[in-house]
């Protein structure tokens, strides 16, 4: 056997596609893998236009990918990161991926006779297994950063996450001189709460309380659980008065809230404090200990009710 | 001076070498991306794995960074960075010669880096007698935390490299992009032997 | 005859490389200079025919010494050598009074028939 019939024996067993194409997008090689994968015996493919056999290849940018290869004389790639597949071929993995086509990374190679290119040789490699993993991973990743960002039992944003939302929202604030308000708020005697209907009760409360105030937001203010019992709010592009009237708002519908637990009803109210940027604030924290300062003024003069920092204008 | 310091002589050689590289590369590249690439006097230096981070991060905040592993004969090989600032990815679709709804930006910025890093590394590898393959181009991340970590990761092979940094100018398009070839030391005495080698024949 | 030469490169194989390609009759007499300044010190005192150029030097770059041969009435061939082969580049250093742009590294046989178009050899 000579080494010819050896590359023709080891293109036919190897588990990549060889397709080579001549200048004109004539189709001049079509190895095995090929023929298995695409059910097309070499008869039917060879002397033909690749555009032909293969009519989803986007053309242009095929010829455009080719004449790269031709003019700089040089390889040129394309992975299924970018681009999942060039060739609709079925992929070997029909029920545990979500795609009906194999990915694919593509190799596009010169290929040269007394330094003349005659020919382009396109390898296909399968990728449909790298591309289930990634996926999954990605996924996996996803949910990871989730976790790492969300409460568990209320499913809002946890403390750590939180500050750092309004790290972010405070700094944004002071360089383009933009509104900022903080709203902080504390379920009123939770400790007596949790004496009377149990742990789980407490919890209960937690969620609801969590539900009900989502519900009031809007999608750029940021919830989350800053303590036990206390929640934290942070609204964007907002002044004095409207964080009041959302604060307002927050106060009146937990009060107006029944929560069924254990087929009894819970009624709950909140304290309600409220900040909002201003010209001293150095720190993100000094929008937290004016809200909180606020907070404690509702608490002391009574509960279930709003205190601002300042006074309203 | 560690042995794998290049001397005068081998600096003076690798210099020119790329140098005409660079000529040849630029102006293929003019007459495939039908527009004049200038490439700026590259600087040649060898870097410690853990001061490489850093000088990459210090230079620029990069919005995108592109890896192509390349190897050719003689142990010649090594890892090259395509480094991209925030703005310049507006018109790529249209410098390469695409439709821009015929690719992702991503894969735009593939594209472009292996163009830039085979056509240079290719006419490098001529003037040496050498052929280079490659390995496909991955877009590292679009984070800056990520290219430090895959440096980072990559700094294991190695303690010290050869760093040859070449800016590539595209005035119509108001575009740069950085290249960097990190040469791992093992790949540093293959290097040298080539450079003597040449040397030797003056 | 036997004219004499002047190659001007900051880099030493780049000259190398040159006066290796240099027909036998030329490569006797050859000096060197690594900067546009060098050279001009040489051009200014003594007589050059031909001058093989880079472009891209420090101290002095190759552009800057066409314009001082040019501003200073110099009277030599100048063959510039270069990597960088821009068109704009080219156009540029023709109009400066280059007499030919030849890209890097130069081949022997190139280099001899330019030299014999301008009736070096």
């Amino acid at each position: 056997m000579s080494v010819d019939n050896f590359c023709e024996t080891i293109s036919d067993q190897i588990n990549t596609g060889i397709l080579v194409v001549s200048l004109d997008f004539t189709i001049v090689k079509w190895n095995r893998f090929l023929q298995v994968h695409a059910n097309v015996t070499p008869e039917k493919v060879l002397g033909k236009c690749i555009f032909d056999v293969f009519p989803e290849l986007p053309k242009k940018w095929f010829e455009r990918k080719l004449s790269s290869v031709i003019q700089l004389g040089t390889q040129s790639f394309c992975s299924w990161e970018q681009r999942h597949h060039l060739f609709e071929l079925p992929h070997t993995r029909p029920i545990t991926t979500d795609s009906h086509f194999m990915a694919q990374n593509c190799t596009f190679l010169p290929i040269t006779s007394d330094n003349v290119i005659t020919h382009i040789c396109i390898l296909i490699e399968d990728a449909t297994d790298v591309c289930h993993y990634q996926t999954m991973l990605n996924k996996t990743l996803e949910s990871l950063a989730m976790a790492n960002r969300i409460d568990g039992l209320t499913q809002i944003f946890n403390r750590k996450h939180w500050e750092e939302c309004l790290a972010k929202e405070f700094s944004r604030a002071r360089r383009y001189n933009h509104g900022l308000a903080l709203i902080m708020f504390d379920l009123d005697h939770f400790k007596l709460l949790n004496d009377t209907y149990g742990h789980l009760g407490g919890d209960k409360v937690l969620v609801e309380t969590s539900k009900t105030i989502q519900s009031l937001l809007r999608l750029c203010d940021q919830f989350g659980r800053y303590g036990g019992e206390e929640f934290a709010i942070v609204l964007p592009e907002t002044d004095l008065v409207g964080a009041a009237d959302v604060a307002e708002r927050i106060r009146a519908a937990i009060e107006g809230t029944d929560i069924n637990f254990q087929d009894q009803i819970i009624r709950t109210s909140v304290s309600v404090g409220v900040s909002i940027i201003n010209s001293q604030d150095k720190r993100y924290e000094d929008l937290i200990q004016n809200a909180d300062n606020a907070l404690y003024k509702a608490k002391s003069s009574g509960r279930n009710r709003v205190c601002l920092s300042t006074e309203l204008p | 001076m560690s042995a794998l310091n290049l001397n005068e002589d081998q600096q003076d050689c690798l210099q020119e070498l790329i140098n005409v590289a660079m000529g040849q590369a630029s102006d293929q590249l003019a007459r495939y991306l039908d527009t004049f690439v200038h490439l700026k006097v590259p600087s040649i230096e060898q870097v410690d794995a853990k001061s490489l981070s850093n000088s990459l991060n210090d230079e620029q905040m990069a919005v995108a960074v592109v890896s192509q592993g390349f190897f050719g004969y003689e142990g010649i090989r090594g890892e090259a960075l395509l480094i991209y600032q925030p703005r310049d990815s507006d018109r790529l679709a249209d410098l390469l010669g695409y439709e821009p709804e015929e690719l992702s930006v991503e894969e735009q910025i593939i594209d472009l880096s292996s163009i830039l890093t085979t056509t240079f590394l290719n006419v490098f590898a001529g003037q040496i007698d050498n052929q280079m393959s490659y390995s496909a181009p991955r877009l590292l991340s679009s984070t800056k935390s990520l290219v430090s970590e895959h440096l980072h990761q990559l700094s294991f092979n190695w303690d010290l490299a050869l760093k040859i940094k070449i800016t590539y100018q595209v005035t119509d398009y108001s575009f740069n992009c950085d290249m960097i070839l990190l040469i791992p030391e093992s790949a540093i005495i293959n290097i040298k032997t080539v450079l003597n080698r040449i040397l030797d024949e003056f | 005859m036997g004219s004499s030469v002047l190659v001007c490169d900051d880099s030493n194989l780049a000259r190398k490389q040159l006066l290796r390609s240099l027909p036998e009759q030329l490569s006797t007499k050859t000096q060197i200079a690594t900067n546009g300044e060098e050279a001009l010190e040489i051009l200014r005192s003594q007589n050059i025919d031909i001058l093989f150029l880079d472009l891209t030097m420090p101290v002095l770059d190759g552009v800057g010494v066409l314009q001082a041969i040019k501003d200073e009435n110099i009277n030599i061939a100048v063959f510039v050598i270069s990597a960088d082969i821009q068109p704009e580049m080219q156009s540029k250093v023709l109009a400066l009074g280059a007499k030919e742009f030849l890209r890097k590294p130069v081949k022997t046989e190139v280099l001899n028939e330019h030299l014999t178009k301008h009736g070096f050899l």
